[in-house]
């Protein structure tokens, strides 16, 4: 096990310098020199010089790669070109609204998806398994952006239950619905996935047995056939954890929520280089991350399975 | 008797309306407003930007001040004089004007709350000019004596700036520059305490703004908001002498999506709110009066009060007089002979801007009324186009570029709509800003989408910095204008200080613009903003919603 994590994590250092690669020739490639946006609408080429010199954007490709790795092995990733923040520094003001976030749109997404696709599964051709499956087509057919202005309308201006959007620094009320709205999705698909996993799990012989011997229904379920039938469910909310942090970016922008996405995007238009950079290469951290978490998992739920 | 009833109940609605407009201010409360992005930059020296001036203008004040009809006035400075020649400016500065004692909860500041005195403005002015800040609009002020050799490192101070005691300043100047004092009022130009910039250094002073201004800075939480509380040693006082302000405090929450914004001032969350196209009619904008004097209009319904009024800048589609087609003259008449101006406003933008007829918006210093302009004349505009040699048999396609914003879109799919009619095939191909200003500043795109509000309210700010052959490329002039005359004449009113002869100038300047048509002038801006009803003491100034001043504004509930 041990062995298997180092491993796993030796092979993400080449993925990671592909990754910080990759966004430096797209970012040099991009038209829209950042030294210009930062001026505004008109600025004297004086400036404008200067202001490249001071960015290292004069600085030959391979050179400004090489400082950037060097800074990032010391967590220095620069400073941002629009408000000289410390590339770092901006990273950890946001990722506390992130992190919040994500981490209850997946308590959302397990909690929600997982009770309907039992349910469904339990009681299937009732109207509670197509009642949940229709919520299920439902939430993974509807853009995030739209599912987020409906609950404003429905919650903040007719019914009045949420204060409004924003960060409300960090109380929890404020929490619910970019949490709901981020969490549909990945519950939807992780309900149609329960579901149809512990039909299959439900008909195995050994769920026979065990309701032969006396056992409670409850226990049966729960205890037999859940554990067996979470390996595909983990799988996907691993595979969700991507959708989930470019669905962060719609979710910020539409609640005011100053998370990493809106971060990026805003990177983006300003060519706000070393902000991207920094936000990319986190991102792809956290996904490299999760991944190897999701895999490590599945030797909880599935003891065949050993890691050595 | 029913008769008697109804007097009575109209002399109770006038007292009652007489009380609530007479009433005295009340203090307190904290006014709730929305910032469409993360401010770049409240270090006045570096903002470029109309969201962070929006925030500056609370902290900070400049040496003289733009109101809300356009006009400069005194604002630090309480007077000024100039010699004859307008090389030498001198400001007489108000006294016991204090800087910020306290900041962010209440901690002391660097300066201690001390006298700001004309020490202050060499220093600002000196601390602007340093090559080594390298501030984005120091070049606005180039015209100070001394400028060239402290960038150039010859010297190691601004020579043209003095102090001659301790309440005046003066200003000498390389040669006589007309717009000066209006340039003082630029939001770049903040008389700042050396102290607090020197504790911070000049790029994280972003962090910790310290000024004059009718509030102090409490917190920022990047992407969330801006906090400013009231300064409680403000100079200003009100007419009846009461202190200023009366808010104890601003929040400014940063809200991206306009949409969101509306909802926001619906729930209540917030007293000021960007009236966005779906919302005009709801917000009261097709029941509008005007005051004919300052062209401001206004609407009560029971959201609060809208207001409108144009607003000094102009939006137009450049074309490159370099490149083919547009190197010639017939075609670029034609473009602007093909549109008819007043249905695309109407239509498209709620009737709200006004036609344009050349460069310089309403409002502006040497506007002029009687320009003729293009009129809407599909004939002339297919007989021009055939004399340059286009026709059904040899069509002109043209690629239009522009910044994504569905405003632009719009505007330019009515724009494809009636070049069609007179046969022009218009392609529409949306960029983000930055490759936009890429692109245009390159001399690559053949014809492009442009706006430009002022800076600082002169035509110089308009027909020299767009223009003038000087600017071509990054500083302005973006559709490669170079005309001798138009130089000559933009260059004379720079130096001139009789205000008469600039006029006579920049007419002549737009005229020849408007012959030449290096653009398609579509519209002069509108300005608008929607107070909530308990609202009192906003103004909506012309120079655009983004500047508005929030020192005298309290809230009736």
């Amino acid at each position: 096990m041990g062995r298997y994590l180092v491993k796993r994590l030796l092979a993400a250092v080449p993925v990671l310098l592909g990754v910080i690669i990759v966004t430096f020739i797209l970012t040099t490639i991009v038209p829209g020199d950042p030294a210009r946006i930062m001026l505004g609408q008109r600025g004297s080429p004086e400036t404008i010089a200067k202001i490249r010199a001071e960015m290292g954007l004069d600085d030959p490709l391979p050179i400004q790669i090489i400082n950037f790795i060097k800074g990032a092995l010391t967590l220095n990733l620069g400073y941002s070109y629009r408000n000289n923040m410390a590339v770092t520094d901006a990273i950890l003001a946001r990722l506390p609204a992130t992190g919040m976030l994500a981490v209850a749109a997946i308590i959302v997404a397990v909690v929600m998806g997982m009770s309907l696709g039992i349910i469904s599964a339990t009681k299937q051709y009732s109207w509670i398994d197509y009642g949940s499956m229709l919520f299920a087509l439902l939430g993974i057919s509807a853009p995030t952006f739209f599912v987020g202005l409906l609950m404003i309308v429905v919650f903040i201006l007719i019914l009045g239950w949420i204060p409004g959007t924003g960060y409300g620094d960090g109380a929890f009320i404020y929490l619910i619905l970019p949490a709901l709205t981020l969490g549909v999705r990945p519950a939807a698909l992780i309900a149609r996935l329960t579901r149809s996993s512990m039909l299959e799990v439900i008909r195995q012989d050994y769920i026979c047995t065990a309701k032969a011997k006396g056992l409670h229904n409850a226990k049966v379920i729960f205890k037999h056939a859940l554990k067996n039938a979470m390996v595909p469910v983990v799988t996907i909310i691993g595979v969700e954890m991507a959708s989930l942090l470019s669905g962060v970016v719609i979710t910020e922008q539409i609640f005011s929520w100053p998370g990493l996405g809106r971060l990026s995007i805003e990177a983006v238009t300003n060519r706000d280089f070393p902000i991207l950079r920094g936000t990319v290469l986190f991102m792809a951290l956290i996904f490299m991350l999760t991944n190897i978490l999701v895999d490590l998992s599945y030797a909880l739920f599935d003891p065949r399975i050993r890691y050595e | 008797m029913r008769r008697s009833f109804v007097l009575l109940l109209a002399a109770l609605l006038v007292c009652g309306l007489t009380a609530s407009v007479l009433a005295a201010p009340k203090y307190g409360g904290i006014w709730r407003d929305a910032l469409n992005a993360n401010p770049p930059d409240l270090n006045p020296v570096h903002a470029t930007d109309t969201t962070s001036a929006e925030v500056i203008y609370q902290i900070f004040e400049s040496l003289v001040e733009i109101d809300n009809e356009g006009n400069i006035v005194p604002l630090l400075a309480e007077s000024w004089t100039s010699n004859e020649d307008g090389t030498v400016f001198t400001f007489k500065l108000r006294e016991g004007v204090r800087f910020h004692a306290t900041t962010e909860g209440g901690k002391p500041t660097a300066n201690g709350g001390r006298e700001m005195t004309a020490e202050d403005v060499v220093w600002t002015f000196n601390h602007i000019c340093d090559p080594a800040v390298n501030s984005e609009r120091a070049y606005f002020v180039d015209m100070i004596k001394g400028y060239a050799d402290y960038r150039e490192g010859i010297t190691d101070h601004l020579a043209g700036v003095k102090a001659l005691d301790k309440y005046t300043v003066q200003f000498e100047l390389s040669y006589p520059f007309a717009p000066f004092i209006s340039i003082l009022g630029y939001n770049s130009f903040m008389i700042l305490p050396r102290e607090d910039v020197e504790k911070w250094g000049h790029r994280e002073f972003n962090f910790h703004p310290v000024g004059t201004g009718p509030f102090k800075f409490e917190e920022w939480v990047q992407d969330s908001k801006v906090v400013l509380s009231r300064n409680e040693n403000y100079w200003m006082k009100d007419a009846d002498g009461n202190q200023l302000p009366y808010l104890d405090g601003i929040e400014f929450r940063i809200i991206v999506d306009h949409n969101i914004e509306w909802t926001e001032f619906l729930a209540g969350n917030l007293y000021q709110v960007y009236v966005d196209d779906p919302y005009y009619e709801q917000a009261g904008g097709t029941k509008m009066t005007v005051n004919p004097e300052t062209g401001l209009k206004t609407a009560v319904t029971n959201l609060g009060l809208f207001y409108e009024r144009p607003q000094l800048g102009t939006y137009y589609y450049g074309m490159n007089v370099e490149k083919p087609p547009f190197n010639d003259k017939r075609v670029r008449q034609a473009l602007n002979y093909a549109i008819n101006r007043e249905v695309l406003i109407d239509l498209v933008l709620n009737g709200r801007p006004s036609p344009a007829k050349g460069v310089l918006p309403p409002g502006m210093m040497a506007y002029n009324p009687d320009l003729a302009g293009y009129t809407y004349d599909p004939e002339k505009a297919r007989q021009l186009m055939a004399e340059a040699g286009y026709g059904p048999n040899n069509p002109l396609e043209i690629d239009l570029y522009y910044n994504s914003s569905t405003l632009h879109e719009r505007v330019a799919e009515a724009m494809q709509a009636q070049y069609a009619q007179i046969g022009v095939k218009l392609n529409l191909r949306v960029l983000d800003w930055g490759s936009l200003l890429d692109g245009v500043e390159r001399g690559e795109y053949g014809m492009f989408r442009m706006g430009w509000v002022v800076d600082y309210p002169d035509p110089d700010n308009f027909l020299y910095v767009l223009l003038h052959s000087e600017n071509i490329g990054p500083q302005g002039n973006y559709a490669r204008f170079n005309n001798p005359r138009f130089d000559e004449l933009t260059k004379l009113a720079r130096l001139e200080t009789d205000t008469a002869k600039r006029i006579q100038y920049y007419q002549e300047a737009e005229r020849l613009v408007v012959e030449e048509a290096p653009w398609v002038f579509i519209y002069h801006y509108a300005t608008f903003s929607m107070v909530a009803p308990f609202v009192r003491g906003y103004e909506l100034p012309s120079f655009g919603q983004y500047a508005n001043k929030f020192r005298a504004v309290w809230l009736d509930r």
